[in-house]
């Protein structure tokens, strides 16, 4: 058995040559310190993504993009078809856990000031698939076509459709209409399932590459004091098997997830309904929507609501830009601004993401 | 003293004398119009009006001192001759709408019949767009008009009937206002009790104005309208709760109370159903009457369509002829029909059937109905155990619309089993129970199904753990050893 084993493996690698890809990756090291830990949420956030893939094609065996049907279907995935439900509950658990992980990731990178150069280019595509993940969870989020879904959407559009000039299209792009209806639901589905996954998967591997030709960035307080030389790790079995460790406990999570709290599916979206009480949107946009309501109706001559939306667009694309405008960190000297200026936003995040919750 | 008394005598009898010929002799229109043998003049004599002081001149206008025919009907004094449309209630109006004048004459008299008719449906129609279609005269007449009192009125109450009938019997008229309404209205309330009564000249029972009012009438369609289904129990409990009232007709006066508080007076009184019979469903309307003993069936079928047919094929039509028992009131009651139960059904305390079959006397229907009941009991029992199943599946967190679904079927096999049964036919009855059986067996397997997948789950989610978490340890002790054995360099 083992000798056919070894012999098929003899002939595959005659072909696509493992072993050059197994001695690249067996030089391949990565840094060890007190920090190393966050070298992992790279890894876990690809791992989600592959379920996400995974559970998601599965889904899409049964589920029927169209208003008549899509409610039902999910429906009938959750409780008909075999293993339906934890298949649902695992994508839509692993949706919430992969922004969740998305976010670490990005923090991390931040406050290690790993943007720098010469890494512009992977903290760009990194914040790109944020918010590609972030379009993801708000598509993703109308498909079962329940009440709470088709109203987060309308709210999430209309908030969309209040930023001056380029607002109004932008809506009428999204809803492919006036008003959230069957034809919203249909672009939403081609943008959840098609054009997202394939953008994403373009810029993930961008991501990846840049990743394995500029290795893993070294804190800059390391190489700063000089001190004794860091310890390295190879990549290959050493940080492979590590991270192959953290994601079956993920997957441990997942599974508890599902089972205890399955995805729930609620009352089918009505049309001429009336929003539900204390409609909300997913928590990792909670933080913007509660902060909007903290804004007065008026702020000198322009809505509040338009106020809001336009700080929260100058701040997320000077966070987007923050390689360029970190200059003492890009010429390797600690810039403490930056670290305040992020937890300042971690804990706006979490303290009105936690307001919003309670509200 | 014989002089003076003589002289008060001659005095008191010129005096009565040139009073009652007074109107005559200052009254020209009516001296010439009735020297003139005028049909108008002729009935105007004893009209209320006339005998009240009241001129021709006070409604056609005119100088009615004048003795020059042209002076007397010049316009310039106001005639206006015979009035027209709307004009001719406006004149009534004049008198009868001002309280202080009227008071002078009947303290008791209203003064509200133009606006009540402006509002009712004879105010609201019209044919040329302006005039109603009912003036005061169409009812009271024009010139003999006699106090409503008077056996002689058009509406005195033995009188109205035919007064109404002038036009609502009149179908080339009526078809003019409503195609669809039916003219046959006097022809059935003769046939009622309330029209036998009246033709003979009793003024007591129910005729048009006592259900639908007089000035004020509106549309049986139109909710305010005394005619309308939610008020009509009130409407005939206005005289049929009347004890006194009705004393002399020797009929119970409780019907109100009872209906009020049945299945049928509950759906159309507190849940506003208006499907549910009232009165008139049952007795019929303008041809009221208690229905007879064989037409009972009848009457409750023209609802419960199918029950009425199962019961008409039954054995019990037969046996309920013979014995002269009123069909579905012999076991439901009349008025006071309560909602229906699965206890109703049976031997048991408040079953029906054992008012005539018990185990010493019509056995083989005391077998029958206990055999339903059983039945009957057993499918709640597997509706109650299903509803469970599911409720508990639910509260679980498990998908089970499907099942909540199904649950529906096992009800409509019991509600049709209180269709059925009307057959008396234990095959029939079984058939139907047996349908519900099916759809309970399925109900309960899927929920049980639910109940047993949320368990499933739990014990493949421990095994998954345990296996996963199996790896991880295996990982992290492969780990130690393999960087035990090649520790990390700098």
């Amino acid at each position: 058995m083992k000798k056919q084993f070894l012999k098929l493996y003899s002939w595959v690698d005659d072909r696509v040559q493992f072993e050059d890809l197994i001695k690249f990756f067996s030089k391949k090291y990565v840094p060890v310190h007190r920090h190393s830990i966050w070298y992992y949420f790279g890894g876990v956030s690809v791992f989600l993504f592959i379920i996400q893939v995974v559970t998601g094609i599965l889904l899409l065996f049964y589920y029927k993009g169209s208003a008549d049907l899509a409610y039902e279907s999910i429906q009938f995935i959750m409780s008909k078809v075999q293993f339906g439900w934890l298949v649902r509950s695992i994508h839509a658990w692993s949706a919430n856990l992969f922004i969740f992980s998305l976010f670490i990731h990005m923090f991390s990178v931040y406050f290690e000031k790993s943007y720098r150069k010469p890494r512009e280019m992977t903290w760009f595509s990194g914040m790109l698939m944020l918010f590609l993940a972030l379009f993801f969870g708000f598509s993703g989020y109308l498909l079962p076509w329940n009440q709470l879904a088709f109203f987060a959407t309308k709210v999430g559009t209309d908030i969309a459709g209040a930023i001056p000039v380029i607002g109004e299209p932008i809506k009428i792009f999204l809803r492919g209409g006036d008003d959230v209806t069957g034809a919203t639901l249909s672009r939403f589905f081609g943008f959840h399932v098609a054009l997202l996954p394939g953008i994403f998967t373009i810029l993930l591997g961008l991501h990846l590459i840049l990743v394995q030709r500029q290795g893993m960035s070294e804190p800059l307080e390391t190489k700063e004091s000089k001190m004794v030389p860091l310890k390295k790790m190879p990549f290959f079995p050493n940080f492979f098997l590590r991270d192959l460790l953290l994601w079956l406990l993920v997957l441990n999570l997942l599974a508890v997830l599902a089972v205890f709290f399955p995805a729930e599916l609620g009352l089918k979206a009505d049309l001429f309904g009336v929003a539900p009480a204390g409609i909300k949107p997913e928590w990792y946009f909670l933080f913007m929507f509660q902060t909007l309501k903290y804004f007065p109706s008026h702020i000198v001559l322009f809505e509040g609501e338009i106020v809001g939306i336009l700080l929260f667009s100058i701040a997320g694309i000077l966070w987007l830009l923050v390689p360029f405008w970190d200059r003492k960190s890009s010429r390797g000297q600690r810039n403490l601004k930056i670290n305040y200026l992020g937890i300042f936003a971690v804990i706006f995040i979490i303290v009105l993401t936690t307001l919003g919750w309670l509200s | 003293m014989k002089n003076i008394f003589r002289i008060c005598i001659i005095f008191l009898f010129l005096y009565f004398f040139s009073a009652s010929e007074g109107y005559a002799a200052g009254d020209m229109c009516f001296s010439c119009h009735s020297d003139m043998g005028s049909a108008p003049a002729g009935l105007f004599k004893n009209d209320i009006h006339h005998l009240a002081g009241l001129s021709c001149s006070d409604c056609h206008g005119g100088d009615n001192k004048s003795e020059d025919m042209d002076e007397a009907m010049d316009k310039k004094k106001g005639f206006i001759g015979i009035p027209k449309g709307n004009q001719i209630s406006d004149i009534c109006s004049r008198c009868h709408s001002d309280a202080s004048f009227i008071s002078k004459y009947n303290k008791h008299l209203s003064t509200d019949q133009l606006t009540l008719l402006k509002n009712s449906v004879h105010g609201k129609l019209s044919l040329n767009g302006t005039d109603r279609i009912v003036q005061c005269i169409t009812c009271h007449n024009a010139h003999g008009i006699v106090s409503v009192k008077n056996s002689q009125s058009p509406v005195y109450p033995t009188n109205i009937p035919q007064t109404c009938n002038k036009c609502h019997g009149n179908a080339a008229f009526m078809k003019s206002y409503n195609p669809e309404i039916a003219v046959d209205q006097l022809q059935k309330y003769r046939t009622s009790e309330h029209g036998i009564l009246n033709a003979k000249g009793d003024p007591k029972p129910a005729q048009c104005v006592s259900c639908h009012g007089s000035h004020n009438i509106l549309s049986a369609k139109d909710v305010r309208s005394s005619v309308y289904a939610t008020n009509i129990p009130k409407t005939c409990s206005t005289c049929h709760s009347n004890k006194q009232y009705m004393e002399q007709y020797g009929i119970p006066t409780d019907q109100y109370d009872k209906y009020i508080a049945s299945a049928h007076g509950k759906a159309l009184l507190e849940k506003d159903d208006l499907s549910a019979p009232t009165c008139n469903n049952c007795h019929g309307n303008h041809g009221a009457v208690p229905p007879g003993i064989t037409s009972i069936s009848k009457v409750c079928g023209t609802c419960h369509v199918l029950n009425a047919d199962l019961f008409s094929g039954s054995p019990h039509k037969q046996v309920f002829d013979e014995k002269n028992y009123p069909e579905c009131v012999t076991c439901h009651g009349k008025h006071d029909i309560a909602s229906v139960t699965d206890n109703l059904l049976g031997t048991g305390a408040g079953a029906v059937c054992s008012k005539c079959h018990s185990q010493s006397e019509n056995v083989k229907g005391y077998l029958v109905a206990a055999q339903m009941k059983q039945w009957l009991d057993s499918l709640t029992n597997r509706e109650n155990l299903a509803s469970s199943l599911i409720f508990e599946a639910e509260q679980k967190g498990m998908e089970v619309e499907e099942e909540k679904f199904e649950l529906r079927s096992i009800h409509q096999a019991k509600i049709e089993t209180r269709t059925i049964v009307h057959s008396f036919n234990k095959d029939k009855f079984k058939e139907v129970v047996d349908k519900g059986f099916a759809s309970s067996k399925d109900v309960i397997a899927s929920a049980q199904g639910a109940i047993d997948e949320y368990y499933f789950r739990r014990i493949g989610l421990g095994v998954s753990v345990l296996i996963i978490s199996f790896l991880i340890v295996i990982l992290f002790f492969y780990i130690r050893k393999i960087e035990k054995q090649n520790p990390l360099k700098d």
